[in-house]
């Protein structure tokens, strides 16, 4: 990858704009600017914008203070997207742990769970962050470095190439669960690790911890036209996020957790995606585990994903 | 002396015979029937029958004499069985006089919307996965009662290879980078150079 070298570029032309804008000042020009005024607290009430700030870490929250937060964020959102979200906090259930198998000789590259998870996920359509990437890898060569995800040919699978979809692996040791400084992230009871996004100070530690390139990086606040807007929404997955948070897929925990299918899961349009409960001896992900050949990505370093690929 | 011999080889005989018969009781038996795979989970298939264009079948079939015959068909039946590549042909899954129905191997009718049954008789392996969950695909959730996409849902049973299609649109390039070519996976893999090496 090369730097783009723009000598002219957003930063010069805002440098410019500002000093028209002190030389405007400069020479006695009257400047209306009421139309750019930011509204007092960020738009908010002054009791939203008060008890935001001192909202605490969820895990440290009483039930009432995690009800107040979510009708919070049910106003951000109407007051950045206008539009009625249903933000939800569903406990884990008793006895669940999640796992995720991959058939890899069923992938055939469609991309189909990418643009799906995006939906879902209230992820920023142009903020560059997806959850899931898949990989292009040529026949013979599984060396993840050769891989490609931005390919792009007329049709897939090109002969000659195989794919191979990553995303969070969902560790049951989770090194960016190590490196996080404030606690922000951890691993639920159901083995989904998720992310506290108020409680994040965006220093990305977590994303050099991780072995698997599964965190992103929100480096702008995410624009999603709003009938885009997936209204079902939970703490710790699909709620809008700020700008300057680090997110990563969290197994749909707001589908997951009531039962329903990943959406990259129920998107997938060759049943390459197996999804179920590790705890259950007679789910299909026990089966997968039993019965297929299976291996884990980079298992050597401890991580102990509960994200299997296999091929048959 | 010859006797004896002869006793003695009754004897090792007669052992032999009771040796093999404790092994197979010579008791008739009912013949073995399928019954799934044991442990297989119950589960519910989505429907098929109100997708297929011409069902029922026998709307026309029933003023027609059925035809063994293996021959080139015309429209509206497809003119080419892929499936298979020439090794079956419409009898093989379709029952000769009751065309509403398909049939198993062992010639019982199976409906349309169970076709998994006819499939299974050749893909035994593939249909014990998908019972599993192991190949296919299951409906909406990941818990609680489960309903499986047919095997003809997905396949063609005419012509089952899926077809290649348009991806959906890649991934940005990050702001300020670009894309670069002529990555480790664009080249030819060593191992193919040296086959062309060898070619030349």
């Amino acid at each position: 990858m090369t730097m783009d070298s723009d000598p002219k570029g957003k930063d010069y032309k805002s440098a410019l704009a500002r000093r028209n804008f002190l030389r405007g000042i400069g020479m006695g020009a009257v400047t209306t600017v009421a139309t750019v005024a930011q509204p007092a607290w960020g738009g908010e009430t002054f009791q939203d914008a008060f008890a935001d700030f001192f909202q605490k870490d969820y895990r440290r929250m009483s039930a009432e203070e995690i009800d107040a937060a979510l009708g919070r964020i049910e106003r951000r959102a109407k007051r950045r997207y206008g539009v009625d979200i249903d933000c939800v906090n569903t406990p884990p259930q008793e006895g669940v742990v999640f796992g995720y198998a991959i058939n890899i000789s069923r992938c055939r590259g469609y991309r189909d769970c990418v643009h799906a998870c995006v939906k879902e996920n209230n992820l920023g359509r142009d903020s560059q962050v997806q959850y899931i990437r898949v990989l292009e890898l040529n026949d013979g060569d599984f060396n993840l470095e050769h891989s490609d995800h931005y390919y792009d040919p007329e049709t897939v699978p090109v002969e000659g190439k195989h794919y191979l979809p990553v995303q969070c692996m969902q560790c049951d040791d989770p090194p960016c669960v190590k490196a996080c400084p404030v606690e922000a992230t951890w691993m639920e009871p159901d083995g989904i690790v998720v992310v506290d996004y108020d409680w994040c100070i965006g220093c990305r530690y977590c994303m050099a911890a991780c072995p698997y390139w599964a965190r992103h990086f929100n480096w702008t606040t995410p624009e999603i036209p709003a009938e885009e807007i997936n209204t079902k929404t939970h703490y710790l997955g699909n709620r809008p996020r700020p700008r300057g948070v680090v997110e990563k897929c969290h197994f749909c925990v707001q589908r997951t957790r009531k039962g329903r299918q990943p959406a990259c899961m129920e998107a997938c349009p060759t049943g390459a995606r197996i999804f179920g409960n590790l705890l259950d001896p007679d789910s299909e992900i026990r089966y997968v585990l039993a019965n297929k050949q299976v291996f884990r990505l980079k298992e050597e370093l401890g991580t102990d994903p509960k994200f299997w690929y296999f091929s048959d | 002396m010859r006797s004896k011999i002869l006793q003695l080889l009754i004897c090792i005989s007669g052992l032999l015979l009771s040796s093999v018969q404790a092994q197979e009781p010579m008791t008739p038996q009912e013949p073995l029937r399928f019954e799934g795979y044991p442990g297989a989970p119950e589960i519910k298939v989505v429907p098929r029958k109100d997708k297929l264009v011409f069902y029922p079948c026998m709307m026309c079939h029933a003023a027609m004499e059925p035809n063994p015959e293996i021959r080139q068909l015309n429209t509206p039946h497809n003119s080419e069985v892929k499936h298979g590549r020439g090794r079956i042909w419409c009898l093989s899954c379709h029952d000769l006089k009751d065309r509403n129905h398909l049939h198993t191997l062992l010639g019982e009718p199976v409906d349309f919307n169970d076709a998994y049954q006819v499939c299974g008789g050749c893909h035994a392996n593939r249909q014990k996965d998908w019972t599993f969950g192991a190949h296919g695909k299951r409906v909406a959730n990941w818990q609680g009662p489960r309903t499986l996409y047919n095997c003809t849902h997905c396949h063609n049973p005419h012509d089952p290879t899926i077809k290649p299609r348009a991806p959906s649109p890649a991934p940005h390039v990050r702001a300020g980078l670009k894309r670069v070519q002529g990555l480790p996976h664009e080249d030819t893999p060593s191992w193919m150079k040296r086959q062309e090496q060898a070619g030349q």
